[in-house]
């Protein structure tokens, strides 16, 4: 199959030697990512307009599975958690992590500063999950620590609505600080000394030197790193699934949870399906919105 | 300066102040997991009264069958990328030196694999492996795991490859080399970094997935030990609760080693997927 053995131009007819040879190499990516992400998104996309629960074959009953989703109360509140992890990861993580990555930047020791909340950074959700239940769970290291300063009425960390939310919020902050930190710092590494030091003759120090120099120039850092907080909140299912499995009730669910509900619990193929359809819009919205945004603002500079 | 230390100073302090808040967590998971499941109480989270992780450990890894998930996630973390990066390297091989017809149309499809949420793939997947007999098996572990790794492999070596004059492809071929040869021995050796680099991002993600190994294995040998120990969690979180948190540990070791000892290579990883 391969004849490219013979040097190129002697042969102008034959324009593209390697033609055969590129297929082949691209071959086994093409065919397992069609078969195996591919053909399964279509096949979720169609089961989203049908009634189907596994055993017999799929009936078609239009858009009747999203209005079904539109109209559940439930969903709405999983849709609103959902837009809670969005703002929360991006505030605390994001946040405190290019705190972190200043507080360090020319820092004597400030590797060995950083080290501690990049220790999180490569746990799983599931892992973060048991830690962080055995901390909030009733009377557990936490009220006991409250309790120790006088605080004895503690809210139910786990269990009150939305503050459970919130508090799964701030233990994914507590393993994603480290990565952000990790990234602004390389963002500040490359920053050319050039500007800083005629930004330094010029006096400006602190939150000034801050705006008018480091964070022009930390923008497109800061749009990957944005971007990625984002789409990866909007997917969030491990650690709700490991601390609190949604509940109580349905009040912590996220969207991946309700589609995982829907689907694998309630075999309600049908309407996980459509949850799955509409977690995807909103995370492609969200990506081409964000990038839209970041270009357009850009230019504006 | 003065004005410069005392700035130095406050830094350091606020930071190692964060810095011991932030290990809280992790003293609290050491010394409970620690403690024997007679002593442990739910009252005395903070105080450490005896040193029983090993028997704990032992016992997490009898209790839902995590020795054998052990060997399980071994493999889907190691066979999986490799298998990935090489496939990934294939692609970026055929795009930029063998000049692929269409090749960025081929590279934005494949990419396009890793933008929606896996949401849109665990239904169909679990109806087919069920149907196909390859549910819960250690080759469909390893297929999707495969899959989901090949995109963000592709995209990065892609990239990678770009780097590199094609006037060293062209040398290659005076030199009398087949493309099958030119790709082993000249683009892979110059790739290496990068291989390794996108080989221990997805390990360890393939090592902490939960979602994949909750819809599409069941059994104690194949599932994926974060899945066993969130199951573990459910389970015994009451009784047990040292053991689970001895199990979290157990768990959760190897990629923190992993990620603590290539830092750099982390970093490099991530940095080659977002430029």
């Amino acid at each position: 199959m391969t004849s490219d053995k013979t040097p190129t131009r002697r042969f102008p007819k034959e324009r593209d030697p390697y033609r055969w040879s590129a297929r082949g190499f691209i071959a086994p990516s093409v065919l397992v990512v069609a078969v195996l992400l591919y053909l399964p998104l279509l096949w979720t996309t169609f089961i989203s307009f049908t009634e189907y629960n596994g055993l017999g074959d799929p009936e078609w009953i239009g858009v009747e599975n999203y209005v079904e989703m539109f109209d559940d109360p439930e969903f709405l509140g999983s849709v609103l958690n959902t837009l809670l992890w969005v703002v929360g990861t991006l505030i605390v993580p994001v946040g405190i992590g290019l705190g972190v990555a200043l507080l360090t930047w020319n820092l004597a020791g400030g590797t060995w500063l950083r080290l501690p909340f990049l220790i999180p950074y490569a746990l799983s959700g599931i892992g973060v999950g048991v830690i962080w239940s055995f901390i909030l769970g009733g009377g557990g290291a936490l009220d006991q620590a409250l309790a120790a300063f006088g605080i004895a009425d503690t809210p139910r960390w786990l269990v009150d609505a939305p503050l459970n939310t919130v508090v799964m919020i701030l233990a994914t902050a507590w393993q994603g600080v480290g990565v952000n930190a990790l990234l602004f710092t390389i963002g500040l590494q490359s920053i050319p000394k050039e500007p800083l030091e005629a930004a330094r003759m010029d006096g400006a120090t602190g939150l000034r030197l801050f705006r008018s120099v480091l964070w022009p120039m930390l923008r497109p850092l800061t749009a990957v790193v944005v971007g990625l907080s984002i789409v990866a909140s909007l997917k969030t299912f491990d650690i709700v699934q490991g601390m609190t499995k949604g509940g109580p009730g349905r009040d912590s669910e996220t969207l991946a949870l309700t589609m995982y509900k829907e689907t694998f619990v309630n075999s309600e193929y049908g309407l996980g399906s459509a949850v799955a359809v509409f977690l995807t819009i909103v995370t492609l919205v969200a990506s081409i919105l964000y990038l839209r945004q970041q270009l357009s603002s850009k230019h504006g500079v | 300066m003065p004005y410069k230390s005392t700035a130095r100073v406050i830094r350091t302090s606020v930071l190692a102040v964060l810095g011991l808040i932030w290990l809280l967590p992790v003293y609290l998971l050491l010394i409970n997991a620690a403690k024997s499941p007679e002593t442990f109480t739910t009252e005395k989270s903070w105080v450490p009264t005896d040193f029983s992780l090993f028997q704990n450990i032992a016992e997490a890894m009898r209790l839902s069958g995590l020795a054998e998930g052990v060997a399980s996630t071994l493999l889907y973390a190691v066979v999986s990328p490799a298998i990935a990066v090489l496939v990934g390297a294939g692609t970026g091989f055929a795009i930029v030196a063998l000049r692929l017809r269409h090749g960025f149309a081929w590279f934005v499809a494949i990419f396009g694999g890793t933008v929606f949420p896996l949401q849109m793939i665990l239904l169909p997947l679990f109806d087919a492996y069920s149907r196909m007999g390859v549910f819960d098996t250690r080759l469909g572990m390893v297929m999707v795991y495969t899959a989901i790794s090949i995109p963000f492999s592709a995209f990065v070596m892609r990239n990678f490859f770009t780097g590199i004059a094609h006037s060293v492809f062209e040398a290659s071929v005076l030199d009398g080399a087949s493309t099958w040869r030119i790709f082993f021995r000249v683009y892979l050796p110059m790739a290496s970094s990068a291989l390794v680099a996108i080989f221990i991002l997805q390990a360890t993600f393939i090592w902490n997935d939960f979602l994949l190994g909750l819809v599409l294995s069941q059994s104690d040998t194949v599932r994926p030990i974060v899945t066993s120990l969130a199951g573990m969690q459910s389970t015994y979180g009451g009784a047990q609760m040292s053991t689970v948190l001895a199990g979290g540990l157990l768990v959760s070791l190897p990629t923190v080693v992993l990620f603590l000892c290539t830092q750099k290579f982390f970093a490099r990883g991530l940095a080659l997927g977002q430029y």
